[in-house]
């Protein structure tokens, strides 16, 4: 008998009986947030920074007076292509984007408890992009904000690759003491659509 | 209302005025107090060093000490909780099932019960309530620093009524004082340095004297501060409930 | 060595206890102004540990439905009955693929099953990628704390270890300047790697996908550029659903560090396009400690290490002190379970004071569980031959009113009468650094019955 076997025989002999599964009541924890106020306070609480816009033509105005001397940029927004310093296509292993200054991305769904942000593979083309790139800035409609993660997956469909990014890489491993910038993005920009 | 007393064994012997206090309060407060001779132990030493099986002699001792009252008041927390929760080693009898039921930790049982929160008494000192754990997470007495929820204090609403008694903050309300029964012993180090903290942040705090509902953390809190002479005093918390000082005691 | 002989060792140096203690204590208070804030936090709570009671009563299935909807998903999953095993499986996978570097985030299963020395056996090099497991790492020491590996670290010491190890100019450990040499440092090994390893936070038998929770973005950027991305898991880190996870998540990072969620919540579900995903299952112990009914709550823990910063003697002896792969108050209800003779000072390394079970997001009855550990040790260990008959004497004593009374009289006038230098004499382990009280010439009963008298 192999493991997987054993494993699974074990385990059915030595579980308790059956226990219900608990409903989820999500009463119990509506507090009547103002989504808007909560997101743009927890995503600078996790150590990111927000800014309104309009349009698209104003998110890049926006990035380039933040990011002034950036060398390699890639933005997935609409209407952004004379932004992108690099074609995606021509990249044969993710290891080539390893000098990615600034990466755009838009999402449909963010959540104003944590300033957690939902970025799946459908929209990014490379998985390591929002993780490799040196400064990352999301996109997203104040209309897309739900409350909790509770909302959230109830919105979250089909995907191979997602991930929710809260505020920039960071690391406390020394002395406790909080450092932006570990792995992943060394900075987090939030562009709030109105 | 038939009220039975028991008075835990390190009481009994070592902090005889620990037990004159609550007998006397309790008394004060029209309470009629039978005090069964029989008793010893709530078996708590033995069962909390892994010995249930040595403890179960006590256990059965107290139940036919205790078995027909209809409360059981104790001053400690930790044994009330004891017979609450561990005992269950021995068989469920109608008796045991009682007394399991029936036994109050002292303030619990003037907060809860007799629904009294001043009890007349003066004490004029800055007291810090030493929150002893099986009284606060066991009992839940007070609303403990982890839970979330309502604040609460059974202990702190007796002691904001005591004539003269400013109550201090202190900056880990509620972390554990080391005693923990023979780990006071077998991990030695790591129970004196949990007193010593516990002491400082007293101390730091401004407390003059240090109140509790278990005299075991105060036994070994006195014997850290009598070892290293620092300015500060315990009393269990039915001391000060029955105290009637109006100025403050030369030392 | 058992756990009171390392906790004093670490309690030589006063400052540095002090110093360890308030670290954690920080991150524990950290954790109380998040969850405090958190509406419905107990609800919480008990969803958390409902969830996964429920999920161990069923788990078989559930391993089953989550292996279907891997396979489906693309996703290789290999069964593993112990840490041997484990171990086995992964390297198979790296020779099959060519692997001879590896990146590796933060898992605690390859602690449990020594994963780093097996694969080193064969020449393959794995980098811990976590900046606290790479400082550890470096310093060829188990880490301290399941989120803090290098807790146990200050920063003079990571700057002494980069330089040798990682060749930085001293900076009288500027944490800054520290991390951004690590980064520079990992980021060559993660750009060179053949394969990631990984751990998983919770895997979803609904969707046959895992998720993984880190700060840092190390798993991230492992799984994501090399071309073989293993992931390890125990099988109690199955959940039912996918909604499940907005349950988990609100409570593990609050509760680990305060934060409202980490940085990044990745979600695997298919292989990127042209690479492999595996999925090794291990058991080790787990089914076991399923079949103990007064410890397999011990099996809902999701690993946030709030136990650990909550604890008052883990905060004052050290991760070291424990002796176990996972230390602090969970370790100590775990590892009993699989070398009882090895863990047994664990579950005396405690008060006993409920602090743990209080913050524990699961709701796990760790101070309950220790409590029983302690009975079960001393039946099936051997014990100091004075403790056993100590509590056979005192036992006795209880039990018989009249035998209390003639010790409790002896006790007193001892206390009373003999001189301080025998009372604190080397056997009193309690006399080291305390006083013992003044024996009353009168105990309570005494004092009662003259009452007695007088008012009859």
């Amino acid at each position: 008998m192999g493991s997987r076997a054993k494993i699974l025989e074990k385990i059915k002999a030595n579980k308790p009986d059956a226990l219900a599964l608990p409903n989820l009541d999500l009463n119990a924890f509506d507090e009547g947030l103002n989504l808007e106020k909560e997101f743009i306070k927890k995503i600078e609480v996790v150590g990111g920074n927000v800014y309104p816009i309009t349009s698209n033509t104003e998110a890049l105005l926006k990035i380039k007076a933040l990011f002034p001397n950036t060398k390699v940029n890639y933005s997935t927004l609409e209407n952004t292509s004379e932004f992108n310093t690099v074609t995606l296509n021509d990249i044969k292993k993710p290891q080539e984007l390893e000098d990615l200054d600034i990466l755009v991305l838009e999402s449909k769904l963010a959540v104003a408890e944590n300033g957690a942000v939902w970025i799946e593979d459908s929209k990014i083309p490379l998985r390591v992009l929002p993780f490799i790139t040196k400064h990352l800035v999301l996109v997203i409609d104040e209309k897309s904000i739900v409350p909790y993660m509770h909302q959230a997956y109830q919105k979250i469909e089909d995907f191979h690759f997602g991930v929710f990014i809260s505020g920039p890489s960071k690391t406390a491993d020394i002395e406790q003491s909080l450092v932006i910038g570990a792995h992943g993005a060394l900075s987090l920009t939030v562009l709030l659509k109105k | 209302m038939k009220v039975g007393l028991f008075i835990p064994c390190y009481i009994n012997q070592l902090y005889p005025q620990v037990g004159i206090a609550t007998l006397e309060l309790l008394e004060k407060l029209n309470v009629e107090v039978t005090y069964p001779s029989g008793q010893t132990c709530c078996g708590q030493p033995m069962a909390n060093s892994g010995y249930e099986n040595e403890s179960i002699g006590a256990c059965n001792n107290f139940v036919s000490n205790f078995k027909d009252f209809d409360y059981i008041v104790t001053p400690s927390g930790s044994c009330a909780y004891h017979v609450k929760k561990h005992y269950n080693i021995i068989n469920q009898t109608h008796d045991v099932k009682n007394v399991r039921n029936n036994i109050y930790e002292l303030c619990d049982f003037i907060v809860n019960i007799l629904k009294i929160k001043d009890v007349g008494a003066s004490f004029p000192y800055k007291v810090g309530v030493h929150k002893s754990c099986h009284g606060l997470r066991g009992l839940r007495l007070g609303s403990c620093s982890e839970v979330v929820g309502e604040r609460y204090s059974s202990l702190e609403d007796l002691l904001k009524e005591v004539k003269g008694t400013e109550l201090m903050s202190l900056k880990r309300t509620d972390e554990c004082c080391g005693f923990g029964g023979t780990f006071a012993v077998t991990e030695e180090a790591i129970s004196v340095k949990m007193g010593k903290d516990k002491i400082q942040d007293h101390l730091n705090n401004g407390v003059e004297v240090i109140t509790a509902t278990d005299t075991s953390c105060l036994m070994h809190l006195e014997g850290l501060i009598a070892r290293n002479k620092k300015p500060l005093k315990v009393l269990h918390i039915a001391e000060i409930l029955n105290s009637q000082y109006f100025t403050k005691v030369p030392n | 060595m058992s756990h009171p002989k390392l906790a004093s060792i670490f309690n030589k140096d006063e400052k540095r206890v002090n110093w360890h203690d308030k670290a954690l204590w920080f991150v524990r208070h950290k954790r109380d102004l998040s969850v405090h804030q958190v509406k419905g936090w107990e609800t919480l709570r008990n969803l958390g540990h409902g969830i996964k009671a429920h999920t161990l009563s069923n788990l078989d299935n559930y391993l089953i439905q989550f292996e279907d909807n891997a396979l489906k998903n693309g996703v290789q999953v290999h069964w593993a009955a112990n840490g041997d095993e484990h171990n086995k499986i992964v390297h198979r996978i790296l020779k099959e693929n060519n692997a001879k570097k590896v990146v590796k985030s933060k898992s605690m299963l390859t602690e449990e099953c020594h994963l780093n020395p097996f694969l080193e056996a064969d020449d393959i090099e794995v980098i811990d990628t976590d900046l606290g497991e790479r400082i550890v790492q470096l310093a060829k020491e188990p880490p301290s704390h399941i989120v803090l590996p290098a807790i146990h670290k200050n920063k003079h010491e990571v700057d002494e270890l980069f330089q040798e190890h990682l060749g930085t100019e001293p900076c009288n450990g500027d944490p800054q300047y520290l991390t951004h040499e690590a980064r520079k440092h990992l980021r060559e090994k993660f750009i060179e790697a053949d394969a990631a390893i990984t751990g998983v936070n919770f895997a979803i038998a609904e969707t046959g996908g895992v998720v993984v929770c880190t700060n840092e973005g190390n798993a991230d950027m492992g799984a994501h550029l090399a071309p073989v991305h293993i992931a390890c898991m125990g099988v109690e880190k199955i959940i039912p659903k996918q909604d499940h996870l907005g349950v988990f998540l609100r409570l593990l990072a609050r509760s680990a560090t305060g934060q409202p969620i980490t940085t990044y919540s990745s979600h695997f579900k298919k292989p990127r396009k042209g690479t492999k995903m595996h999925i090794v299952i291990v058991d080790n112990g787990r089914s076991e400690q399923l079949s103990r009914p007064d410890f397999r709550a011990s099996l809902h823990c999701i690993r946030c290490g709030a136990c650990m910063n909550t604890c008052p003697i883990y905060r004052r002896s050290g991760g070291h002190s424990y002796d176990a792969t996972i230390p602090g108050p969970i370790g100590s209800i775990l590892s009993p379970g699989k070398d009882l003779k090895k863990h047994s000072t664990l579950p005396f390394a405690s008060t006993l004071c409920g602090s743990c079970s209080d913050v524990c997001p699961v709701k796990i009855d760790i101070h309950t569980q220790l409590y029983k550990w302690r009975q079960i040790i001393t039946k099936e260990t051997k014990q100091p031959f004075v403790k056993k008959k100590s509590m056979a004497i005192m036992g006795n004593v209880f039990s018989k009113p009249s035998q209390f009374e003639r010790v409790g009289k002896i006790a007193r006038w001892s206390l009373r009468h003999l001189p301080k230098s025998i009372i604190n004499s080397k056997p009193n382990a309690w006399g080291k650094a305390r006083d013992l009280p003044k024996g009353p010439k009168q105990s309570f009963d005494q004092w009662y019955n003259q009452r007695q008298d007088k008012n009859e």
